[in-house]
């Protein structure tokens, strides 16, 4: 068990905020870290990770990582990395950005095997795609076995098709490797593929811990399809009203009776509900 | 979205797969629905709710009719719209708004005070709110 409780002031985007988690997670499972930007996921990784102080307690299956006396430097906490902009040596080869965490040429060549980089093992960082990129720095943090495995957004730079193939990798390493992950993402395609838990923060605080189905699903009562928007007007037609929804990049119409078209504002937040019989897909 | 106030008589789960029935103004109902709330049980009260363009009228005999809500109820108000009609019904103490085509309100000629029977398929019917 992984059992982090921790505090720390922070300036967040509306002023000051505290972060308080009291977490246990289980080893070798996928947590994935939600909530709004300014809502202080990446904080609390890089207290894991030892690269900011906090007050409170890490305790990794026994070992105390902190605790009121001490604090233990990053490189032995025995974590990998792996950040969103990559962060690999642009001096190095790939090769040699492995082997700078740990000499063990077997471990790189089985690492860079996995990942399909072989043959780029000469190469520099500079000459490399997005994603080849990012394929390096997840080797390069499974180097030392990590323990604990963080990733603050590994995908967000991606384009889409690449994302699904690094998630892969990820999920790959992540069992091949039996390490614990936390991995902060917005994506709920990301956090329903990988993680078998989802803790959601908000202003420093957890709001909601389950699995992703549990966390993602928005429901209102038996309505399983629901999606939140702006209500842009009501445009009365006939004997109805017809409402237009902005929802993410996209507008959608809804009919509403009068009863429902008088106790709406324009301007609102407004859920846009409906049973999952109803809708249908296409491609 | 017309709203009824109603209590679980009945949960019949598999797969997943739900199917809910109810009592509301003495009258029975049924939803169709996926996994629900784990705080639903036979005694619960509940907010029904239904699109008033998921609600179909009839007058007269029905027979052999797979729509599992079938609902007495007395016609309140019609007002014909061009294309569209918007009728309000009463059903027990809710006002409930049907919205169907000019066409078919003038067919069955609906009146104020007509016995009718609102139709909702169990699929359209949903729970809005659990009452605490």
């Amino acid at each position: 068990m992984i059992n982090i409780n921790i505090q720390k002031q922070l300036q967040g985007s509306s002023g000051a905020m505290e972060l308080n988690v009291d977490l246990h997670i289980k080893e070798h499972s996928f947590v994935a870290l939600a909530g709004q930007s300014g809502s202080g996921k990446t904080t609390l990784l890089r207290i894991l990770a030892g690269l900011e102080k906090a007050a409170g307690v890490i305790d990794v299956s026994g070992v105390l990582w902190q605790d009121e006396k001490k604090s233990v430097v990053p490189q032995k906490r025995n974590i990998g990395f792996v950040f969103q902009d990559y962060a690999l040596f642009a001096n190095m080869s790939v090769e040699q950005n492995l082997l700078y965490v740990n000499k063990d040429r077997e471990l790189a060549k089985h690492l860079l095997m996995l990942t399909e980089l072989s043959e780029l093992k000469d190469r520099l960082p500079n000459t490399l795609s997005g994603g080849q990129k990012q394929r390096v720095s997840l080797c390069r943090a499974l180097m030392n076995r990590p323990k604990l495995l963080l990733m603050d957004e590994p995908l967000s730079a991606l384009d889409p098709g690449m994302r699904t193939k690094l998630q892969h990798d990820i999920l790959m390493l992540h069992k091949e490797f039996g390490t614990t992950t936390i991995m902060v993402s917005h994506d709920p395609s990301e956090i329903y593929r990988l993680a078998d838990r989802v803790i959601m923060l908000e202003q420093g605080r957890v709001i909601q811990e389950g699995t992703s189905k549990e966390v993602l699903l928005h429901t209102r009562g038996s309505q399983k399809f629901s999606l939140t928007g702006e209500l842009l007007d009501i445009i009365k037609a006939d004997v109805i009203y017809i409402a237009v929804v902005a929802i993410g990049q996209q507008i959608v119409e809804v009919v509403l009776d009068e009863a429902e078209a008088s106790s709406f504002k324009i301007g609102q937040r407004v859920q846009v509900n409906t049973k999952a019989f109803a809708p249908s897909l296409s491609h | 979205m017309n709203k009824m106030n109603a209590v679980i008589t009945a949960i019949e789960s598999f797969e997943g797969i739900t199917i809910v029935s109810f009592e509301s103004a003495s009258q029975p109902m049924r939803m169709m629905a996926l996994e629900l709330d784990e705080t639903l049980q036979v005694g619960s009260k509940v907010l029904l709710g239904a699109k008033a363009s998921n609600i179909a009228l009839a007058k007269g005999a029905l027979e052999m009719l797979s729509i599992s809500n079938c609902l007495d109820t007395v016609v309140d108000s019609v007002e014909n719209g061009v294309l569209l009609s918007s009728v309000k019904l009463r059903f027990g103490e809710s006002l409930l708004i049907s919205v169907i085509t000019r066409d078919s309100s003038k067919r069955i000629n609906l009146q104020p005070g007509d016995h009718v029977t609102a139709l909702i398929k169990a699929s359209e019917l949903s729970v809005l709110e659990i009452k605490r």
